[in-house]
């Protein structure tokens, strides 16, 4: 059960659907792109950026943990 | 046994709160959240995030059928999302998305998305909310979703459009910028892009259409789980992408300085020798610009803040630490004349600048270059300023430009006809005014410059 202490917006709710569907295309359309410039040999290296990438990998888990012991 | 006194700042969350206990702050989780608490407990959720350095540590204290108490990883100082720059707040948003990405993965969902659940330690942002996580709902949308877009995406579109000084809206909207007024504040162009439109402009359009059901009688809205991983996974896309604008003007900032190399080093080797003399574990730059002169220091901190009017060089400090990896280093944007007031409920729910670092109360203060503009642009009186430098720190290193340094000039000049308003701007007087709050310990000038160095210590006798 969620606690309800503050109002997530109804229409925000509703509008998940649409947003989320959006995304889809974007990032479908993004994949597409992507694999066509990989295979001409276009893509960028991602060395120097800043953020890294949304999936946690086991290596961020396990470098912490030798790094903090 | 525990005291029970709630920190002014933790009352939403009915699953629990903050209080401090003998100065630690700990958590009191009831049982209302204890099916959550001890299920993420169980899969591990707590302890792969903790090592993985997004979630804040914390340890078991005491647990038993009305309540269990948790001890979290005390954060020396704490910055507010109205002190971030534009890549700290970035860095803020990234975290939160990738926590609600892995809890989906789990089956759990993050079930608020506030900028004021992250803090900055060690070097990164760290999510400080144990009990925002809750269990995922087969099919159902992120209840955190419109808090998300208010808190985070709204403000890093708005800098993006309007520059970095957008961000300090959030000092005010404390619940996230308005949507409606979101919307309406960004250029029209951004209703061509599809993203922006359906994450903001459609949102504020639906919200807008839906607020007066007050009865609750819409139907439940349903979403599957990759539907709404889509969501997450485009808004981290686009936000990590996300850039200002404006050019910084850090880049040449210390050529533009009227210092020769030879006198910087002079003053660099002046504090060190006094910075090592303290001992200081801890010091607090005040208009430390991009950190370049706390690094230049030859002394290892435990903590050095270091604040900065401009966001641009506190995002460029926060960019050499990262790509540094340093840890003990934090940076955050404060405007000297105005810094963050105390707000929300009661003026008790996010402390202003003067409590927090006055409760933080760092070894020592180094004021650089700061006196003549807090003088002479911000008109305060060499009385207000000492009062102020002596209220947080017992030593305070400043540097005092004398009138005929070159940047003095300058800002007189500024001032035309009321120059003559501005004759007190002599050393003399900054000494006599500096010295009914503060001792001299140690007074220098340095060679090939107008300017002088002093070392301070509070009066404790007052």
């Amino acid at each position: 059960m969620y606690f309800l202490y503050f109002d997530p917006g109804l229409g925000a709710m509703i509008i998940q659907a649409i947003v989320a569907a959006v995304a889809g295309v974007l990032l479908f359309s993004k994949n597409l792109v992507y694999k066509i410039k990989l295979f001409f040999g276009a893509t960028k290296s991602q060395e120097d950026e800043l953020f890294d990438d949304i999936n946690i990998e086991d290596s961020d888990i396990e470098n912490k943990k030798s790094s903090d012991d | 046994m525990t005291t029970n006194i709630r920190h002014s700042s933790s009352f939403r969350d009915p699953s629990g709160y903050i209080f401090i206990d003998e100065g630690i702050v700990k958590r009191r989780i009831f049982p209302i959240y204890f099916k959550q608490y001890q299920a993420l407990k169980k899969a591990n959720i707590f302890e792969t995030l903790s090592k993985a350095g997004l979630l804040i540590k914390h340890t078991e204290v005491s647990s038993s059928d009305t309540e269990i108490v948790i001890q979290p990883e005390q954060i020396p100082f704490i910055t507010y999302p109205y002190e971030w720059s534009f890549n700290q707040y970035k860095e803020a948003a990234l975290l939160t998305l990738k926590l609600q990405k892995y809890c989906l993965e789990n089956d759990f969902s993050l079930k608020d998305a506030t900028a004021f659940n992250v803090a900055f330690h060690n070097g990164k942002a760290v999510f400080v909310d144990t009990l925002s996580f809750d269990f995922y709902q087969d099919n159902s949308p992120w209840r955190a979703y419109k808090q998300f877009i208010t808190h985070f995406l709204g403000p890093l579109v708005l800098a993006h459009f309007h520059g970095a000084q957008s961000l300090k809206l959030m000092s005010n909207f404390i619940d996230g910028i308005p949507i409606k007024m979101l919307s309406s504040m960004l250029p029209f162009k951004t209703k061509l892009n599809p993203f922006l439109y359906s994450n903001i402009h459609l949102l504020a359009k639906f919200e807008d259409k839906h607020n007066e059901d007050y009865k609750g009688e819409a139907k439940e809205s349903k979403l599957s789980k990759k539907a709404q991983l889509n969501i997450i996974t485009s808004l981290y896309d686009y936000i990590k992408k996300l850039s200002l604008k404006e050019h910084s003007e850090w880049g040449n900032y210390y050529d533009k300085t009227n210092y020769t190399d030879a006198a910087f080093t002079e003053k660099a080797r002046i504090i060190d020798n006094w910075v090592t003399s303290l001992n200081a574990k801890s010091i607090i730059d005040v208009g430390g610009n991009d950190g370049t002169f706390v690094r230049q220091i030859n002394h290892d901190f435990e903590l050095a803040l270091v604040c900065d009017i401009d966001n641009n060089s506190v995002d460029f400090n926060h960019k050499t630490l990262k790509s540094n990896k340093e840890s003990n280093m934090l940076p955050f944007v404060l405007d000297v004349l105005n810094p963050s007031a105390a707000v929300g409920f009661e003026n008790k729910e996010r402390q202003s600048f003067i409590e927090r670092i006055a409760k933080y109360a760092p070894d020592v203060t180094s004021a650089l270059a700061v006196i003549h503009h807090m003088t002479l642009s911000g008109n305060v009186p060499f009385e207000m300023s000492a009062h102020f430098f002596a209220s947080f720190s017992q030593n305070l290193i400043i540097e005092f430009p004398k009138r005929e340094d070159s940047w003095v000039q300058r800002l007189l000049n500024t001032k035309g006809e009321f120059k003559a308003h501005f004759d007190f701007y002599t050393i003399e007087n900054f000494e006599n005014c500096y010295l009914s709050h503060f001792d001299l310990i140690e007074k220098r000038p340095i060679e090939g410059s107008h300017r002088v160095m002093f070392f301070l210590k509070v009066k404790n006798d007052k």
